[in-house]
């Protein structure tokens, strides 16, 4: 006997006419669908996504084909590489034959699904079919036995899912009644079917009898796979198209860095309000969303009880989206009159309680972006509508007249340096590297110890160094978060203007805030310079020997990881040698740790905003710290450091645990 | 409703204030300039009455060139117009000095209500907008938390403080000069568009010949207070605490406050 089968065995080859007609229908059906969101999308503004395709179909690989990021949480991650993969490797073997029925053979007359390499066809096809099969049911369970938080359940998750498992089921069903009713032998390389057969082998029943229920299970697997395909537009199978899209243009910007408005002085309106003013991009991300919710799992406004979840936020641009869809194209009036987004489909809570950890994007495997939406729409309250607490007011009064954070006047910012003798740049500008101090080193009483321990440091090390003294204006990373670009950009362009002034190329800052700014973002505004974060610095410095620590330390420390030194800039491990190069020091960690790493709950400007909503996010982070058995907390940020020392406080910890920044460490033990 | 707003430039209250080596005035090079603080909630009044009751809100700033900066900063948080009274002739003018050009400035213009600070941070006189009231024979009230305008724009009534915490209300006609206390409102903060919106607007400049005052009339020459020497206060030095039982402590107190305060 021949090694093949022959395909529409049973339910006639006049059925290809027919199949044919249904599947354009359906893929007329499925294109109306996606075209519609593609549109949706275009409402935004332009964005250029297609620079470095390599490095694009190189993170389509990685992060879809290979689910890099999915796989992070092995129950969801291997089980929906099942399901991908046998959907993947089954879509694969129809276009096969495919490609078979209607090309080779209807032109050439040439079959090659055949003999061995049928048998190997079989037997993938099944193994994948039945993982797949699994992948479904395990996803199925998941979802509606153990039922975890962030999954909330909507009809059309039971829809594709039901979907999807009869679809597979009925095609193994086929699969074992052909078998069973024309039983070559060497079909038990379907191994599946070959056993489903065995169901249906028995000699009581007539051949018409299965032949006729082969015709059945034939066309209830057609219209269920068609109607899948139909579905997919229309409900939350899209994420099949707009996922591997959203990996696919994935930024390759630091995740730490926030877009400038271009051109800001030329502009009428500012921020996000409504919906066009996002970037297509940005109105893509809402679509890839598939709602799995790691995002909100991680962080930290969620699980501190605030109104804020990364995921809320994004499907209710997503529904939003879909709403305002109506009323494309009815005019510019219909358009003026639609409310800000800002306070009416993402709340001012919402937008208030992130504090630009990245933790969600970090988590998201089809990386969404949540930051940009966030600032875009505080950029929109802050800079159109001013409606922020009076906090942040006085936040940006202090800003604008003294240039810090604090009320305090910008002319004594250098007065921590004052008994050191310290070459102040405009006094002397040949120098290797600029301390940028920053506010909280210049002004916050517990911070000026660690600028004063790390000039301690760099002098013990013979680093040629200057400060800016009284000249040094912050570095804008707060204000820009809060929403206040143009606040943000007049004092960017103004530290710029100085490090210009003194020729400025290489600076060290203890702040990881300063840090990223000056790395990420200054170059917005042509400012390019080489940047150390403190912990780097010390670490060259050890490494090459011009630092010693003749005493060392007795103490278990922990390592706290600031969000923008660790997830927004990849630097876990400089911190962490330095502390255990310390003699008598032990490391231990956290369970949230390095890229999992919880916030302190002072990025994005909450450092300088109340927090009234939920637990607060610095007591969390406290008692993470408590329960590994340290006495000491290390940080590398000065927001961190003034947050946990607060927690500790203000939860009478103080016996327990004692909060240092690693320069105030490491002085110590030299 | 149409109200002027007078408004004065300040040093920041963070500002390091240091006296010259003459000792004729402080050192400016370096000192950040704002709005007067007080100032702030008159033209935040001023912009919520507009709101309510139309009209337009002008700005009149007696100061030299740097306040023009302060001038756009209310512009910039909704304010419609704005008379710069700047002349060098003016400068050293004392509180009844600049009531008076003040005073001149207003005399052709159109208004319902002056609104402006209890008192300038800077000098603290508090004393210019009682001279003004008086210059244009008007009712003035002071150190206002609340303002209410009858619906037919003809009264107010004023709540302001008085000492012991205990509050005066006080009902006038309009027009009035009303100067604002802290707690009158929560000023706003510019929004770009105004603040893009401010930078354009032309501010009117007004000097000395404009008013029809002699330059002997205005500044020092015009002032009846002359000022003879300004100086730092004494160093705060750094508190003392007595330790010990009741009796000693106290004991210790009297003998401090007698020998050393020379207090008793």
């Amino acid at each position: 006997m021949e090694i093949t089968r022959e395909i529409f065995w049973n339910v006639g080859h006049w059925v290809r006419w027919p199949v044919y007609g249904f599947g354009l229908i359906v893929i007329i059906i499925f294109i109306f669908g996606l075209v519609k969101r593609i549109r949706l999308w275009r409402i935004g503004k332009p964005e250029n996504r297609l620079d470095n395709i390599p490095r694009r179909i190189g993170a389509l690989l990685s992060f879809g084909l290979f689910h890099r990021r999915i796989l992070k949480e092995p129950y969801p991650g291997i089980t929906h590489l099942c399901l991908f993969w046998g959907f993947l490797i089954l879509l694969l073997g129809t276009i096969l034959i495919f490609i078979q029925e209607d090309l080779t053979k209807l032109i050439f007359g040439k079959v090659f699904i055949q003999g061995n390499f049928y048998l190997f066809f079989s037997l993938v096809l099944d193994l994948f079919g039945l993982l797949a099969i699994i992948g479904v049911i395990l996803l199925a369970f998941r979802r509606y036995v153990l039922k975890p938080d962030r999954l909330d359940n909507k009809p059309e998750d039971l829809i594709g899912l039901i979907l999807i498992f009869l679809v597979l089921l009925t095609g193994f069903f086929n699969e074992g009644l052909r078998i069973a009713i024309t039983r070559p032998d060497f079909e038990k390389y379907s191994f599946v079917g070959w056993e489903i057969s065995k169901l249906f082998a028995s000699p009581e029943r007539s051949m018409a009898s299965l032949g006729g229920l082969h015709a059945t299970f034939w066309w209830i697997h057609l219209l269920l796979a068609f109607g899948f395909i139909g579905y997919v537009a229309y409900s939350r199978l899209l994420h099949l198209i707009t996922s591997p899209l959203n990996q696919f243009f994935i930024s390759f910007a630091p995740s730490g860095e926030v877009k400038p408005i271009p051109d800001i002085e030329n502009q009428e309106t500012f921020g996000v309000s409504k919906l066009q003013d996002f970037t297509w991009k940005q109105l893509l991300d809402a679509d890839a969303c598939t709602r799995c919710g790691r995002c909100q799992d991680n962080c930290p406004a969620h699980l501190s009880e605030k109104p804020l979840s990364p995921k809320k936020v994004i499907q209710d641009l997503k529904n939003y989206l879909t709403s305002q869809g109506k009323n494309l194209g009815k005019g510019e009036d219909a358009e003026e009159q639609t409310p800000p987004i800002s306070g009416n489909v993402i709340s001012e809570d919402e937008l208030w309680a992130c504090t630009t950890c990245g933790a969600c994007q970090q988590a998201c495997p089809v990386f969404v972006e949540v930051i940009d939406k966030v600032v875009d729409l505080r950029r929109y309250l802050v800079l159109m509508e001013s409606k922020f607490s009076p906090e942040v007011k006085l936040f940006f009064k202090n800003m604008e007249t003294n240039y810090n954070p604090w009320t305090i006047g910008f002319a004594t910012r250098a007065d921590w340096a004052k008994d050191l003798d310290l070459n102040i740049l405009s006094e002397k500008s040949d120098v290797d590297y600029l301390l940028f101090v920053g506010c909280a080193g210049s002004f916050d009483e517990r911070n000026k110890k660690v600028t004063r321990s790390l000039v301690g440091l760099l002098q013990k090390a013979g680093v040629s160094f200057g400060i800016l003294g009284a000249e040094e204006m912050c570095c804008g990373e707060t204000v820009r978060r809060i929403g206040n670009e143009y606040l943000a950009q007049i004092l960017m362009q103004q530290n710029i203007e100085l490090f210009t002034k003194y020729g400025i190329k290489k600076i060290i800052t203890f702040c990881p805030h300063c840090f990223n700014t000056f790395k990420n973002e200054y170059h917005q505004f042509d400012g390019n310079y080489q940047v150390f974060h403190h912990t780097e610095f010390l670490w060259n410095l050890f490494k090459e020997g011009k630092l010693r620590w003749k005493t060392g330390v007795e103490m278990t420390a922990v390592y706290h990881d600031s969000c923008y030194l660790g997830r927004h800039n990849n630097i876990y491990d400089a911190p962490r040698r330095l502390l255990a190069s310390i003699q008598n020091t032990r490391l231990v960690e956290m369970e949230q740790t390095r890229e999992k790493s919880f916030c302190c709950g002072a990025g994005g400007g909450r450092m300088w905003m109340e927090e009234t909503l939920g637990t607060r996010i610095n007591h969390m982070r406290i008692d993470q710290a408590a329960s590994c058995d340290a006495s000491v907390v290390a940080t590398a940020c000065p927001y961190c450091l003034t947050m946990l020392e607060d927690g500790i406080k203000e939860k009478e910890m103080e016996n327990l645990l004692t909060v240092f920044d690693l320069a105030e460490l490491l002085e110590k033990a030299s | 409703m149409d109200i002027i707003v007078c408004m004065k430039q300040v040093p920041d209250t963070e500002s390091r204030i240091k006296v010259n080596p003459e000792g004729t005035g402080i050192v400016t090079e370096g000192i950040k300039y704002v709005m007067n603080p007080y100032d702030e909630y008159a033209v935040e009044e001023a912009l919520k009455i507009k709101e309510k009751f139309g009209g337009t809100v002008t700005i009149v700033c007696l100061g030299p060139d740097r306040a023009t900066e302060a001038i756009r900063t209310a512009l910039a948080m909704g304010t419609d117009e704005a008379v710069h009274l700047n002349d060098p002739a003016f400068e050293g003018s004392d509180s009844f000095t600049s009531a008076k050009i003040l005073a001149g400035a207003m005399k052709d213009m159109k208004y319902d209500l002056i609104l402006t600070g209890k008192q300038a941070v800077d000098f603290d006189c508090s004393q210019v907008f009682g001279c003004l009231a008086e210059l244009l024979d008007l009712p003035y009230v002071s150190v206002v938390v609340g303002l209410e305008i009858s619906s037919d724009g003809k009264t107010t009534t004023a709540r302001r403080e008085t000492e012991g915490g205990m509050e005066e209300v006080i009902e006038t006609p309009l027009p009035a000069v009303i100067a604002a206390q802290k707690g009158l409102n929560e000023p706003r903060y510019a929004s770009l568009p105004g603040i893009m919106k401010a930078k354009k607007k032309e501010i009117k400049k007004i000097d000395s010949a404009a008013l029809g005052l002699n330059a002997d009339e205005v500044g020092e020459k015009g002032s009846k207070l002359k000022t003879k020497n300004f100086r730092l206060p004494p160093e705060r030095q750094a508190g003392k605490k007595i330790e010990g039982e009741p009796a000693e402590t106290a004991a210790e107190l009297a003998k401090l406050l007698r020998e050393e305060a020379k207090l008793i």
